[in-house]
Order: C-alpha cells, then structure tokens, then sequence
C-alpha cells in the first residue's frame, strides 16, 4: 500500500476526460466508440482501485467490473453492427452526416 | 504472504510506467489523425490500465482486460476501421513528418459547412484558420491543399468545445478526488487466489446477475447479426434489378387488339340498363 488511493483516481480521472473528449469532438463512429472504451476503462480502473483498498476481503467489486466489461462488450457489438448499417446506406461513418436522425 | 514484495521505489516506478502508458495511449488515441493508429494506441492504452490492475493485485481482472478489450473489442473496431476506410491515414501516407508529428498529429480542422448561420463565432473561425497554419508549418508537404476540396478533418465543429468541456470534466474529477482524500482504507491484503474467490461467488451470490449478462450477450449477438446482416437490397444497383419495372409501352400501330374490321357494331357504345331505385328489392 505504498502508492496512495488518490494516486490511482487521478489517473482514472485523466482517462475519463480524456474519453469525454474524444467523444465529444471526433467526427467518426469508430472514433466515438473508441472513446467510449477509455470510459469504461476508466471506470473499471476506479472499482478496482475502490475494491483493493476499501473492501479487499469482499469481491464484489471484482464481479462488479467483469459485468460492466460484458455490457460493455455487447454494447460495442451492437454499436459497429449500427454502423455498419449506416455506412451501407450513407457510405461515411462521420456522426455529423446524420444530422437528420435526431428525433 | 508468499511471492515477491516490491520494494517502494520499485512500485512507484511500475506505477508510473503504467500511469503513463496509459494515459499517453489514450491522449494518443485522440489526437492522432489515422483512424489506424487510433486503435494501435488504445491498445496501449488498455495494456497500461491492465499494468495497474496488476499493480493493485487483481490478476484476473488484468487478463480478462486485455483478452476482452484486446482481443475481442479492438479486433473489432480496427476490422470496422479497414471496413469503413481511414481517410487520415491515407493522407498521413503522402506527407513527410517526423515520428513525434506523425504520432500526435492534431488532425485537419473542420471544413466550413453550409449549416452555418451567420452568427458563427468569429473567434473560433480565427482558431481553426490559426490551427491550420500551424498544422501546415508543422506536418505540411503542401498535401493539404491538394485535397482542400474535401472535407477531410477527423474531428466535428466543436472541437474547441469539447476540449473545454474534457480540461472541464478533468479538473472537477481530479479536484474532488484530492480535496476528499478521506476513505475509510483498510491494509488488508486480499487473498492470492482471487480467481477462485471470484468464480466462487459469480457462481453462488451473483448467479443471477451471470445468467443476466449471458442472456443479454445472446441478445446482443441476435441484435448485432439482424442489424448488420447483409440485406436483400445491400447496393442501389441490386435493388433497381428486383424491383419489376414496366417495359416501354409498345406504340398503338403494332397493337394486336385493335377492333377488327367489318363488325361495326362493336363500335357502337353499348348501351347501359337504366337502373331504378325501385328494382332493388
């Protein structure tokens, strides 16, 4: 327990801006999603950290980010097969071609 | 406890190593202008978070990191990025740059769309225009403008905005997390055998939540296949080839039902019996 708690929520702190921006600024799906990912991983890095050194004799924490990865993989599926679609009706994958489909 | 106890010095110098890998993989990911790059970047981004998780004990938890992000997540997104081209790595292709400018390279600004109003902020437009030059001081082979036709930048509009709003998020997130230092820690080590300890309980405690992610993985994979399936009508040119079309009608000389002569009669209108509102009954 050398390295204090603070330590590794600041790093997880700076990937979830970090993720915030790519989200926000790239043009492309693929680029969006990408973004997302550094979320999650963010988020994972945060209970991991939160479980060691809070609750380390209980694993729910563990189980915790195993189901936050599993959502996270479906939602990465379903999203590249939403893109896909897209990119076969529209030929382009840049998010701002799709204004029309705002509701 | 048994195994190797890493001196002090030694475990800030791992978490730093990790720290950084991290954070430069994603700062990395969003900054290049290759869509290719990009993910090469996110991997090293993921391997430096799963460092971490090593760091912090949970050795499980950095395999299924980089079995799950790496080897099914990425595979995916650099399979859609060959899918759905990568127009920045083809123009990066034809410069001439250095390593570090073409690792970071800030990418193209925004072409000006026509969904501008007039009021559009005259400060950002001097930004990009700004960011222009020096993109092409810096990275230009005068490749630039050979494509300026096309709008080629890799990121929307509100670039500065969003940059705003990620320097925003991160300096709220790191001032709440320094200015509350105060979790109640415990220095227990967990157990080494935390494999054991997790399939344990995703197998008795949390077996609903197990067979709930099973399930909503099959929808998922049912979703994604009806989604992305290839239809009946992939291409405009498959579709125009089923859809059944009138032939050109033929002109009315080669007609073959034309009234045949000498029955005169068929010509005459046929006359209609007169209908009574009476007769109905």
């Amino acid at each position: 327990m050398v390295i204090p708690l603070t330590a590794y929520l600041v790093v997880a702190a700076v990937l979830f801006a970090i993720g915030v921006y790519a989200v926000l600024a790239q043009r492309s799906a693929v680029m969006v999603l990408m973004g997302i990912e550094v979320l999650l991983n963010a988020v994972g890095l945060n209970i991991v950290a939160f479980w060691r050194y809070t609750a380390p004799s209980d694993y729910s924490g563990q189980i915790f980010l195993i189901l936050i990865v599993t959502v996270g993989a479906v939602e990465m599926g379903v999203g590249l097969a939403l893109m896909m679609l897209l990119f076969r009706n529209r030929q382009t994958v840049q998010v701002d071609k799709y204004q029309e489909l705002e509701g | 406890m048994s195994g190797i106890e890493l001196g002090p010095a030694l475990q800030w110098l791992a978490f730093l190593i990790m720290a950084i890998i991290a954070i430069a993989g994603a700062l990395g990911m969003t900054t290049t202008m290759s869509m290719f790059r990009s993910g090469i970047f996110l991997m090293g981004s993921f391997l430096g978070v799963a460092g971490l998780f090593i760091l912090l004990l949970a050795d499980l938890l950095a395999l299924l990191q980089v079995m799950m992000y790496i080897g099914g997540m990425l595979v995916m997104i650099l399979f859609m990025v060959l899918f759905a081209h990568d127009p920045g790595g083809d123009k990066m292709a034809d410069m001439q740059m250095s390593l570090v400018e073409r690792l970071f390279t800030l990418g193209i600004p925004p072409a000006k769309s026509d969904g501008h109003g007039p009021g559009h902020n005259a400060e950002q437009q001097q930004h990009e225009e700004m960011e222009a030059n020096e993109h092409d001081q810096s990275g230009g082979s005068g490749g630039m403008q050979a494509m300026s036709g096309m709008d080629m930048s890799m990121t929307t509009e509100i670039k500065s905005l969003a940059a705003g709003v990620g320097l925003l998020t991160g300096i709220f997130l790191v001032g709440l997390v320094i200015l509350r230092p105060a979790w109640a820690q415990t220095g227990i080590m967990p157990e080494l055998n935390s494999a054991e300890q997790v399939g344990n309980m995703l197998m008795g405690k949390y077996m609903m939540a197990f067979e709930g992610a099973g399930l909503l993985i099959l929808v998922g994979i049912f979703g994604a296949v009806l989604l992305a399936r290839a239809g009946r009508f992939a291409k405009d040119v498959d579709r125009k080839k089923m859809v059944a079309e009138d032939a050109a009608p033929q002109p009315i000389e080669a007609d073959e039902l034309q009234p045949l002569a000498g029955h005169p009669e068929s010509l005459e209108p046929v006359s209609v019996p007169e209908i009574h509102a009476d007769d109905r009954s």
